[in-house]
């Protein structure tokens, strides 16, 4: 070998992430993925040997429960005595010092006044956590959830406040988690995605494909949206008359014809595309039987509320379990809108009330359907929006909140969490934290942490420098830790 | 004092561009967190260039170390020898700030910074080490090196690639075969299949000029500039939609048919350069300079409601910087935004210097919907059309005024009367609405605004009436083509340093200038964007040539003679072949920025024409085949994958340009946004174009698009992935558009010929511009015998198919098995 090593180290490179990963985008099989990735001295590049876990995981799946739009931890979780007291003063000018909000420009014409919830509020489970009645079935399983009070974030409008709950970053290009943890440690899924993303609600989550995308890692990592109804995957159907031994016959045509043109070529690549047609095939043959609800039984469908072949919350909660069974690794379910400012479809009464309706018994479900079957164990449960709610009120139509970024709750179950606990204080309106304040960060170096992960250590090399998700900042929020 | 320096790391990464990297700190994120933004606020409005209170400034680090009239105000490493510490302590005379002492955290962190050695955010890199890289260093010529198989050099390029190659005792590939060349060439150039036609004339034309007649013919095709300028639409970060969470549409597709046009009018590439970046400040420009300027209209906008306007036109405004280095320079700029570049010698100062540059742009705030349903936020904007057209426009929006200036009035009447129609009462809109009429108008928020606009309209039914007498006017506004375009305000906006990135914090003003490390602006050019274009495409800029031949060497052989075709900075990969790069740099600029020449040197070199067949023996030295022992093969960009199928089923609508289109997408594809973007298909001709033309909409582009590594246009990409996933799998077998292409492609073949022998090889010739080998031509056949069997015992599934008969049905599915070869998909 007489090169250079710049041009070795682009080909090894080059070589690694083709072969092992753009090839087997999805998944990699049930191999074991640390004696792939680690200690492998063909691969010298120090960003690649860091692949695969770093020590030993206590999550294997992720369920991310994305409440899009922003809920109002005021009226869900979040009982403040001193704000009821004080609901109808203005908010004293010294927090605004420095701040910026939503639609601050309303601010001058009419200045924010402090807001008490009309919710009320009681105890539960031996934990006794404070839920409202918002949530009646979530209560019912705090002894298996922890709150974390004071998550914090750095962009108050939707968009990009999502794109960095999901990337860690304002910026665009950037890979979202899921990709991270896909690019990171793969798949056991044989015959589906390893990132999938479900959604539910009277919208789509706003930014689209940007909160899923693989950014600089290579495409096979980007969430794949599954649909609801009766094909889960896009194209996943053959064409009208083609089905079952007819498609069959004409993936085998195709694979024996690539077969026959690699004796000429002798190009890799083509045995990679005869791999993914294998696995398309897979793929075709086992997604009726992972939506076909008809093999749970009734008591399952009731506990969720699923109604086989609707579009709900519920049937992606049910079909998000289906997935994790598997060997899918993070599943992202979207579901909106919790946008309640107060404006036509977003009082915090009425429609508060619909989109808890909408979710509140499948939450609770998961996670109790998840224990019942020993795989809460190994799989994180996250719930949380993009930000938070204020104290302060905003009047529009009715008297709603406006986005909060600086203190919001987000609640974890399984994986590897310790159950039951409160982490985070925040003060006594609930407008900032006053201790262990959470950084976005920190919420994804726990959740990689989990997984058998090191934040620091899983790099992508781009444009002459190596990124990671939780960019320069992150720390493992410890207390969350079994 | 840990504590302090932990705290501003941990902020400092809140707008850190360059993860990974603030981690190594030098004291300079101390200073960018604790120092600069604590001088800024307390001693520079007294310290500064122009007020030098005492005779110190203190906006460097240079003039703290000069000190003024009590000596040096900084003794780096001693804090008790600094007459900024004693000042700030306020142990003796001099007590700073006149205002009142510094809260005890400032002070300790001031000593903490003068006892590291004050740090001033100095790059990391040795500055001398990056400016001497290759890349910021004048192009240099040189002679094509000797050879020994001097038989095989065609042209330049090839000494130079032989030269490596004889070097690690390789030889060459043999020139491919005549129907794999003219496949590659047509893929290359225009992205379409040859015709069985062309590839016969092509392989009986034994005339020593055939092979330059059919490049020729390829470089005049129309298809050519939509070939070439789709790569450049990457570059552009170009699409339909705003970005963002409303993504709602825009109108800036006459930018991507100037960038067609273009290509197609080999428009000198300097020119190229110039229109796109200041088009609009030549003097006189035409319409198609103006049309020009949509390239750094392709930035995102954020329509979603309680944004900062002035936040996301400064976003805007730093894409535009980005693009630029990724476009022409090939300089990861954006890293200097938050502090001076770590490894390039590229300072926050030159950031905002460059940003200087676009912050001009007559943006305007408010997302206020227009009458022709456009958004303000889309302005400045050319409208194109005759002025009677325009003149018609204008009546129809005069009665629109008189309508408005009705409805005005009347909601003034009712707000007068209110009381009197409405006596108070229980109805709630109502009573809000009459809370909002006590409050002065101009006192109103939009929100209010909006609610008693409902209420008007739900109580009132002369004001609803009025309405949709205006909506219906408006309705019949005729639709006038429009393009997003640059135009600067009368007065520059005034750029600055913005601190850590933030732009709430400005930092000292700067005025519009270029990089240091490379060739000054001539004194002669205006300090504008103009400028600024004539400074990229200047003779002595090294970067532009090189940079943009990289990138051409790039699409015909996979990967660049720079690998890291988006970093000729110290981070980036060296050239594979310095001198080749650099000869095809002065050869562009040589020829006058022509880029159809420097595509025919690089077409009929015998580097391009070998064959791409895989060599073990060259595997083993050069396993990546960067030193070009063979062609490579090349799966093809996930437009041209579209396009090669509707070339090859003969339904290709060949129109070039115009309104982006709607084929047929899966059935909840636009689903997973915030506004659904399902759409219904086109019918007609607009079913068929190529896939440049699909309506692309950032948050939810089409899945034919995305599965095949298109970008989404949230930046400017310079490479795209090349993967290969079963997702590609299920929709090259499964989409509908694909079995409608199979479907007239089996039609096309059948009648052809009756003859199945002769089908099956017409198959061949159309699809992969070969007969097919005698193994392949039996598997073939016996495939087509199971599905006529499959099919003729199956009734059902043959009505479902809706072909006549199983034979046809069989054809459809053979020409679905053609449509979805490796092969095919790929250019050998």
């Amino acid at each position: 070998m007489k090169l250079p090593t710049d041009l070795h180290t682009s080909v090894l490179k080059q070589r690694t992430r083709r072969q092992l990963f753009q090839d087997c985008g999805i998944g990699v099989g049930k191999l074991g993925l640390t004696s792939l990735f680690v200690g492998n001295s063909l691969y010298s590049k120090p960003a690649e040997k860091e692949r695969g876990m770093h020590h030993s995981p206590r999550a294997k799946s992720i369920i991310y429960l994305f409440m899009a739009g922003a809920p109002s931890q005021f009226e869900l979780f979040q009982p403040k005595p001193e704000l009821q007291k004080l609901s109808g003063q203005p908010l004293p000018p010294s927090l605004l010092d420095g701040k910026r909000f939503a639609f601050m420009e309303s601010f001058a014409k009419n200045p924010p006044k402090l807001l008490g919830t009309r919710r009320k509020f009681a105890q539960y489970g031996e934990s006794g956590q404070w839920v409202s009645e918002c949530l009646p079935h979530t209560a019912q399983i705090v002894d298996d959830v922890t709150f974390v009070r004071t998550v914090h974030t750095e962009n108050f409008n939707h968009a990009p406040a999502k794109i960095f709950m999901n990337t860690g970053t304002p910026f665009f290009g950037r890979p979202s988690m899921g990709s991270w943890v896909s690019y990171g440690i793969g798949s056991e899924a044989n015959d589906l995605p390893s990132f999938v993303v479900l959604q539910s609600g009277p919208r789509g989550p706003r930014g689209g494909a940007m909160n899923w995308t693989s950014g600089f890692l290579p495409t096979a990592h980007q969430g794949v949206p599954f649909l609801g109804g009766g094909a889960p995957i896009l194209n996943m159907t053959s064409p009208a008359g083609f089905e079952a031994g007819r498609q069959a016959a004409t993936v085998d045509a195709i694979l024996d014809l690539n077969r026959l043109n690699m004796k000429s070529a002798g190009d890799p690549e083509i045995e990679t595309r005869i791999s993914a047609y294998e696995m398309a095939h897979r793929m075709q043959t086992s997604g009726p039987e992972l939506i076909d609800f008809s093999t749970e039984s009734q008591a399952t469908l009731d506990l969720y509320g699923a109604k086989p072949g609707e579009k709900s919350f519920a049937n992606n909660c049910l079909l998000a379990r289906r997935l994790v069974e598997r060997g899918v690794r993070f599943v992202q379910l979207y579901h909106s809108s919790w946008d309640h400012h107060g404006g036509p479809g977003e009082s915090l009464d009425k429609d508060l009330d619909d989109v808890c309706l909408s979710a509140d018994q499948a939450c609770k479900a998961l996670i109790m359907d998840l224990k019942q079957r020993g795989m809460l164990e190994d799989t994180l449960v996250v719930w949380g929006g993009e930000f938070g709610r204020t104290p302060m009120g905003e009047v529009r139509d009715t008297v709603g909140r406006n986005h909060h970024i600086d203190a919001f709750t987000m609640w974890f179950a399984g994986g590897g969490t310790k159950p039951g606990q409160n982490i985070g204080e925040t003060d006594e309106i609930g407008f900032a934290a006053v201790k262990d304040p959470i950084h976005v960060r920190d919420v994804h170096a726990t959740i990689l942490h989990l997984l058998g992960i090191d934040h620091e250590k899983l790099t992508f090399r781009f444009r002459g420098r190596d990124f990671r998700l939780t960019d320069i900042g992150g720390n493992v929020i410890q207390p969350l830790l079994a | 004092m840990m504590a302090a320096m932990i705290r501003a790391l941990t902020c400092w990464s809140v707008l850190c561009i360059v993860p990974g990297l603030c981690a190594q700190d030098d004291g300079s994120h101390f200073f960018e967190e604790e120092i600069r933004p604590l001088l800024l606020a307390k001693c520079q409005s007294c310290h500064n260039d122009t007020v030098a209170s005492g005779g110190l400034a203190m906006t460097s680090r240079e003039a703290m170390l000069r000190g003024g009239g009590r000596g040096p105000s900084v003794v780096p490493g001693s804090p008790s020898d600094s007459v900024l510490v004693a000042a700030v302590e306020q142990s003796g005379a001099l007590k700073m700030p006149p205002t009142g002492p510094l809260p005890a955290s400032e002070v300790e962190a001031l000593r903490t910074w003068v006892r590291s050695g004050a740090a001033w955010g100095q790059p990391a890199g040795d500055p001398q080490a990056a400016e001497a890289l290759w890349s910021f260093k004048p192009v240099i010529r040189r002679e094509p090196p000797p050879v020994r198989d001097s038989d095989w050099v065609r042209n330049p390029i090839d000494a130079f690639i032989l030269q490596r190659l004889e070097a690690e005792s390789l030889a060459p590939s043999p020139e491919a075969d005549r129907r794999t060349l003219i496949r590659r060439a047509s893929l290359d150039l225009t992205g379409l299949l040859p015709t069985p036609e062309e590839v016969r004339v092509f392989v009986e034309d034994t005339d020593p000029g055939a092979y330059a007649r059919l490049v020729e013919r390829l470089l005049e095709s129309p298809h050519y500039g939509e070939r070439w300028g789709r790569h450049w639409l990457d570059i552009a970060r170009y699409a339909d939609t705003n970005g963002y969470s409303i993504d709602g549409p825009r109108s800036i597709w006459p930018y991507r048919d100037w960038v067609i046009d273009a290509f197609n009018d080999n428009l000198p590439f300097d020119q190229f350069v110039i229109e796109q970046v200041a088009g609009d400040l030549l003097p006189d420009p035409t319409q198609d300079q103006l049309i020009a300027t949509g390239f750094h209209r392709n930035t995102m906008i954020n329509q979603e409601g309680g944004t900062d306007f002035e936040q996301y036109r400064v976003e805007a405004v730093v894409d535009r910087v980005r693009t630029t280095g990724a476009a022409f320079l090939g300089l990861t700029l954006g890293c200097a935004r938050c502090h001076d570049h770590k490894f390039d010698p590229i300072s926050q100062r030159e950031f905002y210097k460059f940003f200087a540059f676009f912050n001009n742009i007559d943006e305007i705030g408010g997302n206020l919907e227009e009458r022709e349903g456009r958004s303000r936020m889309m302005h400045p904007i050319l409208e194109l059309a005759e002025p009677a057209a325009l003149a018609e426009r204008d009546s129809v929006r005069a009665e629109l005024d008189r309508l408005e200036a009705e409805l005005k009035a009347l909601s003034a009447s009712l707000e007068a009367t209110w009381d009197e129609r409405f006596p108070p009462g229980e109805i709630e809109d109502i009573e809000r609405a009459r809370d909002i009429i006590a409050v002065n108008a101009k006192d109103r928020t939009s929100v209010q605004d909006g609610v008693l606009d409902r209420s008007f309209n739900k109580n009132v039914p002369e004001f609803k009436a009025k309405k949709k007498e205006i909506g219906e006017l408006s309705q019949k506004l005729p639709k006038i083509p429009w393009t997003m375009v640059m135009r600067d305000l009368p007065e520059p906006r005034g750029a600055y340093i913005h601190v850590q990135g933030d732009f709430t914090r400005r930092g000292e003003p700067v005025e519009p200038g270029t990089l240091r490390v490379l060739p000054a602006m001539r004194s002669d050019l205006p300090r504008n964007r103009l400028g600024l274009a004539r400074w990229l495409v200047a003779d002595d800029n090294p970067l532009t040539p090189r940079v943009t031949m990289n990138r051409l060497w790039q699409r015909y052989f996979g990967l660049g003679i720079v690998e890291t075709e988006n970093d000729f900075g110290t981070q980036g990969n060296p050239p594979s072949h310095p001198e080749l790069l650099d000869w095809l740099a002065s050869e562009f600029v040589r020829s006058g920025w022509d880029l159809k020449d420097m595509h025919r040197l690089i077409l009929h070199s015998a580097t391009y024409r070998q064959a791409s067949t895989y060599r073990a023996d060259a595997a083993g030295v050069d396993p990546s085949n960067r030193l070009l022992a063979r062609q490579n093969r090349l799966r093809l960009e996930a437009e041209i994958i579209r396009d090669a199928a509707l070339s090859a089923s003969g339904l290709l609508a060949p129109a070039v340009g115009g309104p982006s289109v709607y084929p047929p997408q899966p059935e909840g594809a636009g689903q997973f946004t915030q506004v659904d973007r399902n759409w219904k298909a086109d019918e007609g001709q607009d079913r068929f174009r190529r896939g440049m033309y699909t309506y692309f909409i950032r948050s939810a582009a089409h899945p034919g698009l995305v599965l095949f590594d298109a970008p989404i246009a949230q930046e400017s990409v310079t490479r795209r992935n090349r993967s290969n996933t079963p997702l590609q799998a299920l929709t090259l077998l499964n989409d509908e558009s694909q079995t409608e292409f199979a479907s007239a492609l089996a039609n096309r073949i059948r009648k052809h010929s009756s003859d199945r022998e002769e089908r099956i090889r017409r198959a061949f010739e159309i699809c992969l511009a070969r007969p097919p080998r005698q193994p392949e031509a039996e598997r073939f056949a016996g495939f087509l015998s199971q599905m006529t069997d499959a099919f003729a015992t199956d009734a059902e599934a043959l009505s479902k198919t809706g072909a006549d008969t199983a034979r046809a049905a069989a054809w459809t599915a053979a020409a679905r098995v053609m449509l979805n070869l490796d092969e095919f998909v790929t250019r050998q």
